[in-house]
Order: structure tokens, then C-alpha cells, then sequence
């Protein structure tokens, strides 16, 4: 696998969605590629951050009303 | 009347969803009351039609679905209105830095401000915000995705990637506007 490669792949890495051959080839290159190494831990703490910033819960008295219209 | 012990989990096990979809309508709909009344109808649809979901299925793509549906019938009028994202071309926000001098890490990603964020995300087209929700910040699977989307996976990735490209840029011309990198992608030195 070469950087290129790795960059193409570098978002389903992220989102878990290659295959284990796929994980296992990216992996290896990683280990050797600094750069690219850098690059996935940038992508990762992207997705962390969104995930992150967008969280939150749901105010509870809505919770408690929606319960009691459901119950 | 009471209510039918079925029907009784049924809503207990849709309410275990509740936060996925809460978060889903807030992002979705940019306003806390409308959230919770699109949340609301979503869970009465839900329970009325109860019959038409599969046990042993996804059940929070299901209800993601039935909310975001709802979602572009009453707030949107028609999908149409949706508008695409500009064409931002291959913009990869790691890149740009590196090549720019900066870490990309410790420079920009410490930096910003998870309000800032929220606004980049809550700015793409509805189209493209719904797979980053999903994907990003509710950790569904791409087949997951576009079972609650209604499209194919591969409308899921190509969504997401342009979403997060725009994401990416988006923050990048914040991080220069406040100051935390140049124009140039440098960090600002420390005073």
C-alpha cells in the first residue's frame, strides 16, 4: 500500500468500515508512515470532536412528558 | 383504557433511543422546541405504526428515519429545496496545514471551540448534515446509514465525504478569522 492508497481508505479506517485484509494492509503501512500515521490520528480526533461537540442530552422534564404521552 | 403490554415495550424500547433522536432533531432543526415537537411526533408515528417494524431490525434507524422524514415534510416543504454544498474541491484540512507549517493537531484541532464546531456542522445542507450525524456523532455503520436515509451506501460515503471536506474548510476559515493560524495555515505565536 502505498500513501495514496491510505489516504483513500483513510475514512473508512476511521469509521471502521474495512475489511480485515483492508485493516491489516493499512495498518502495516501505517506503522512505516509517519506521516500517514499523523494524518489518520488527525482524522481520528476530527470525528471525536464532532462527536464531541455535538452531544447532548435530552432535557429530562421533555423526557418525563413524552414518557407519560406514551405510557 | 390501559395500554396493551405490547405496546407498552414497544415505546419503552423506543424510548431507550430517545437521546439519538433528541440530538438528531436539535442538529436537524437548529431550535430546542422544534426539536422536541418533531421528536414528539415522530415517537406518536412511531407507535402508530408499531406494526410495520420488523422485530430483530434496527430499531433506531428505523426511528431515525421515521424523525427525519418527518422533518422534511414539515420543515422543508419539498427535498428539493435542499441545497448541495459548493464545491470545495479535494480540500483535506490535514494537509492544507502540514504543507502550511502548522501541527495540525495541537495547533487547530485543541483549539476549537466546540461551539464552533456545532455551527460548521448545523451550516451544511440537511442532506449532508443527516450523514454526519449519523455516521460521526451517533456512530452508525454506512449500511445503517442508508437504511435510515433511504439511499445506497455509496450515496452514504460520497455524502459524507463532501460534508466532512466542507466540514474540514469551514474550520479551517474559522481557525484563520480568530486568529488561530494565519492565512498562510502558521499558527499565531504565543504571546
Amino acid at each position: 500500500m502505498n500513501c495514496k492508497d491510505c489516504s483513500e481508505k483513510l475514512d473508512r479506517f476511521v469509521d471502521r468500515e474495512l475489511n480485515s485484509t483492508e485493516v491489516l494492509e493499512l495498518q502495516l503501512h501505517l506503522e512505516s508512515c509517519p506521516d500517514c500515521q499523523d494524518h489518520y490520528e488527525f482524522e481520528a480526533h476530527m470525528k471525536r470532536l464532532v462527536k464531541h461537540s455535538c452531544d447532548c442530552d435530552t432535557p429530562p422534564a421533555f423526557r418525563e412528558k413524552l414518557r407519560q404521552l406514551l405510557s | 383504557m390501559a395500554e396493551s403490554p405490547a405496546r407498552t415495550a414497544f415505546a419503552e424500547e423506543a424510548l431507550t433511543h430517545l437521546d439519538t433522536l433528541y440530538r438528531g432533531a436539535l442538529r436537524l432543526t437548529r431550535d430546542p422546541d422544534q426539536a422536541q415537537d418533531l421528536v414528539q411526533e415522530a415517537y406518536l408515528r412511531a407507535l402508530r405504526y408499531q406494526h410495520s417494524y420488523q422485530q430483530g431490525t434496527n430499531m433506531k434507524a428505523w426511528l431515525f428515519a421515521i424523525m427525519r422524514n418527518l422533518f422534511w415534510d414539515r420543515f422543508k416543504g419539498s427535498r428539493k429545496e435542499d441545497v448541495s454544498l459548493d464545491d470545495v474541491g479535494e480540500f483535506v484540512l490535514y494537509e492544507k496545514l502540514r504543507d502550511e507549517g502548522a501541527r495540525p493537531e495541537a495547533d487547530v484541532l485543541d483549539k476549537l471551540a466546540a461551539s464552533e464546531v456545532v455551527k460548521a456542522v448545523e451550516t451544511l445542507p440537511p442532506l449532508h448534515r443527516e450523514v454526519v450525524l449519523l455516521v460521526d456523532v451517533e456512530g452508525f455503520s454506512y449500511k445503517d446509514a442508508a437504511t435510515a436515509l433511504g439511499v445506497p451506501i455509496g450515496t452514504v460515503m460520497s455524502r459524507l465525504h463532501r460534508a466532512r471536506q466542507q466540514l474540514q474548510k469551514s474550520l479551517y476559515d474559522y481557525a484563520v478569522e480568530s486568529g488561530i493560524v494565519r492565512g498562510n495555515g502558521r499558527p499565531q505565536v504565543q504571546q
